[in-house]
């Protein structure tokens, strides 16, 4: 192979066109600007629904009527309603706004409620044989929906608390929490209390990492398969082939195409952490309230450069495939059935990884974690939602390098048979065949 | 510093691409290859291009074998025209200098001066996708050259192009022959070999069935050809009587007859004059390529040339 020298500076010069010619291209403009609009809008949607929730602030009026109501029944009431922390957030949106009026005419409030000022009128009376107290609801608001609910949920429990004060209690008393120590099995005091949101929070956050990797090997890798199949296709394979070895080819190819790749990923992560940055403040602007806090539970430093290595090298193994894979095509319209079998591959491994997380002690999945083309996934899971030693993590690492520089030989030399055998798709044996002969 | 191709031999699967071909073309020289579809005339330039591996031979340039010559050797004109649709002219032209080690200052320099000596100046911020088939020849064979190669192989370069195209390729390859360039071409044109041509190959099959220098070709089949034209007989019906005569075309001009071998041409003229005719024009010439393609081609196996008879139905 006379290829393996002087792979510089020609396969750079391969490399940069096919960055410009991806990246200057219409379809790459739109699509990453789509993406990134669509990330962006998604980090927003907590913010969205908040709006959605807080512009409809449902106004109530309650007038207590009855005698020896507890002293913090308006403090209950508003809890039941407005959800816990409002006296300490007096900022933060409230959805129900609560007018209360101790004694009064039923009538003139009757009134008022007529005018439109109030969704729903809440009499509070207390009935003079049982001593409970007796509400009566006025609103033309639906008996079953949420608001109607929340005032019946807001009544019942202000009756407990009536009750419990008329027995001498309280419910702050009654529901005080026991005097209850969690510790870990291990009784060495180091190693930290593990809580479900926590593992559900590093479950959702691989599972996350693992779709990036598996979107990205897939739609950039068959980047690659498409320009080689261009070349092919427009015949400009012959012309370059006199200029430039297979191997320069491949490695342009397999770069360029894997840069604009990431170029458009990093642009798309980078509208989702400005999004997500972005959540508190635009909440604050369009709400007046502190925003809710950002999704990055579980994402810590070592997860992090876990990805980065398996992402790279993963992306690596996968593109020289599909090189070589496209080589063996005439027509762009004929890559999607070449590189099915490789689609096929690359679902085992996402599917075995969404399964290993539920399982990621069972031997299978440790095993599966060192196989090449499965462990960009599968090691990626354990890293992050299991515990992986070092050297486990560095020898899937340098089985996958094994297997890229194998791959680099196989992709070098069925491309090089591929590009110049035009017709039909052909063969495993054909290019098996034709491998053996070229240069 | 000749380029000589020693007993190539290239097998495709069943297809015996190119037999035992051996070849020399001498530095400087345009050369030649005819053949019919097939015949093994593009494979033997990609084995040359080391672009295929033959099974067996060698190709070397000047005493070098071609897998230790660099790339920059050679220019080629595929016969495909490829280019990338997309990328505007200049940048597609810099971009194949630059992997033939051409400096991009120097190759965007050489690439205005072809396209202002094409008369195609404004092309260069064009994409290829809106040239016309002519004109992507021409940034093809501006292509091929930009790296100041030595030997220019060229794969059918007149295909489909039209009369002032050609006329234009050809004045551009016959300027590289002047700057001292090794041409090889391949055709089924032989109109155009005979014009531009030094020396040829045919190619049958694989297999080389003449080579060499083109008057040597010409000559070296031994057939003789006679045109003759006199007044008030177009026909001239009593040529095909004389011995040793055979006639190969009727035309309007004049009427053109094969003498055999051993027999004198002369004798045609002498028994025009013994029967009185006024001789409008006559004329001893070498058997011209084509003639001596069909004879050697179309020796070798006359059935697959002819279509087949009709079948006929009851």
């Amino acid at each position: 192979m006379s290829g393996w020298r002087n792979l510089f500076p020609n396969a750079w010069y391969v490399a940069v066109r096919e960055y410009r010619s991806r990246a200057t291209s219409r379809s790459f403009l739109i699509g990453t600007l789509i993406l990134a609009v669509v990330a962006f809008a998604a980090t927003q949607l907590p913010v969205l629904i908040d709006v959605a929730e807080g512009t409809s602030q449902t106004r109530v009026e309650i007038l207590a009527t009855a005698s020896g109501l507890p002293s913090d029944a308006l403090t209950v009431v508003d809890q039941v309603l407005n959800g816990s922390g409002t006296a300490a957030d007096s900022s933060s949106h409230k959805p129900y706004a609560l007018s209360w009026f101790v004694g009064g005419d039923p009538a003139s409030a009757q009134s008022t409620l007529e005018t439109g000022k109030f969704d729903a009128l809440l009499i509070i009376d207390r009935d003079p044989t049982s001593r409970d107290l007796a509400f009566i609801l006025r609103t033309d608001m639906p008996s079953d929906g949420r608001q109607a609910q929340m005032i019946t949920s807001a009544t019942r429990m202000l009756a407990i608390e009536d009750g419990l004060v008329r027995a001498g209690t309280s419910t702050a008393s009654v529901l005080a929490p026991t005097n209850l120590k969690v510790l870990p099995v291990s009784s060495s005091g180091t190693a930290a209390v593990h809580s479900i949101s926590q593992e559900v929070s590093s479950t959702l956050l691989s599972t996350g990492l693992i779709v990036l990797i598996f979107m990205a090997i897939i739609t950039y890798g068959t980047w690659v398969a498409m320009s080689v199949a261009e070349e092919k296709g427009s015949r400009v394979m012959e012309l370059m082939l006199n200029a430039t070895t297979p191997l320069q080819m491949l490695a342009g190819k397999v770069i360029g195409n894997g840069a604009a790749g990431l170029t458009q990923y990093g642009i798309i992560l980078g509208a989702i952490v400005v999004g997500l940055v972005a959540q508190g403040p635009i909440h604050q602007a369009v709400l007046s309230g502190s925003g809710t806090s950002g999704a990055f539970g579980g994402l810590n430093a070592p997860v992090l450069a876990a990805f980065v290595v398996l992402f790279a090298l993963g992306f690596l193994l996968y593109s020289l495939l599909y090189a070589a894979l496209g080589s063996m095509v005439s027509r762009q319209e004929d890559v999607q059935s070449a590189t099915s079998p490789l689609m096929m591959l690359i679902m085992i491994g996402y599917f075995m990884s969404i399964f290993g997380l539920q399982a990621i002690d069972e031997t299978w999945v440790r095993i599966a974690s060192f196989i090449p083309f499965f462990s960009p996934y599968l090691m990626l899971a354990r890293v992050s939602v299991g515990h992986v030693e070092v050297w486990e993590f560095g020898l899937a690492v340098v089985f996958l390098l094994v297997a890229i520089a194998i791959a680099l030989v196989v992709a070098a030399r069925i491309y090089s048979a591929g590009v110049l055998l035009y017709g039909q798709r052909v063969g495993f044996r054909q290019i098996l065949k034709a491998a053996r002969v070229s240069r | 510093m000749s380029l000589v191709i020693d007993s190539i031999t290239k097998r495709f699967g069943d297809v015996l691409a190119l037999d035992a071909v051996s070849l020399e073309i001498k530095p400087g020289e345009v050369f030649g290859f005819l053949g019919a579809n097939g015949a093994g005339k593009t494979t033997a330039m990609r084995v040359v291009l080391d672009i295929l591996r033959p099974d067996s031979g060698t190709v070397t340039w000047g005493g070098r074998s071609n897998r230790d010559l660099p790339h920059e050797t050679w220019g080629y004109l595929p016969e495909e025209r490829g280019l990338y649709a997309k990328m505007k002219v200049l940048d597609q032209l810099v971009f194949f200098a630059k992997l033939h080690g051409v400096k991009p200052k120097a190759a965007e320099r050489e690439t205005r001066d072809w396209l202002d000596r094409f008369r195609i100046p404004e092309y260069a911020d064009r994409r290829a996708e809106q040239l016309s088939k002519g004109n992507q020849q021409k940034i093809q064979f501006i292509a091929a050259i930009l790296h100041d190669p030595q030997v220019l192989l060229m794969d059918e370069p007149f295909t489909g192009l039209d009369p002032i195209n050609v006329a234009l390729l050809k004045e551009a390859f016959l300027e590289m022959k002047d700057r001292g360039k090794t041409l090889i071409f391949s055709t089924h044109q032989m109109e155009t070999v005979e014009e531009l041509c030094e020396a040829i190959a045919i190619l049958d099959r694989g297999r080389v069935v003449v080579g060499g220098n083109l008057r040597d070709v010409r000559r070296s089949s031994g057939r003789q050809v006679v045109r003759l034209a006199v007044e008030g007989d177009p026909e001239i019906g009593w040529l095909a009587t004389l011995d040793g005569v055979r006639v190969t075309r009727r035309g309007q001009d004049y009427t053109e007859a094969e003498v055999a071998k051993g027999f004198d041409p002369e004798m045609v003229l002498q028994a025009a004059l013994a029967r009185h005719c006024k001789i409008l024009h006559f004329e001893i010439a070498d058997p011209s390529l084509e003639e001596i393609f069909i004879e050697q081609v179309g020796q070798m196996d006359t059935s697959e040339r002819t279509l087949a008879p009709k079948a006929v139905y009851a």
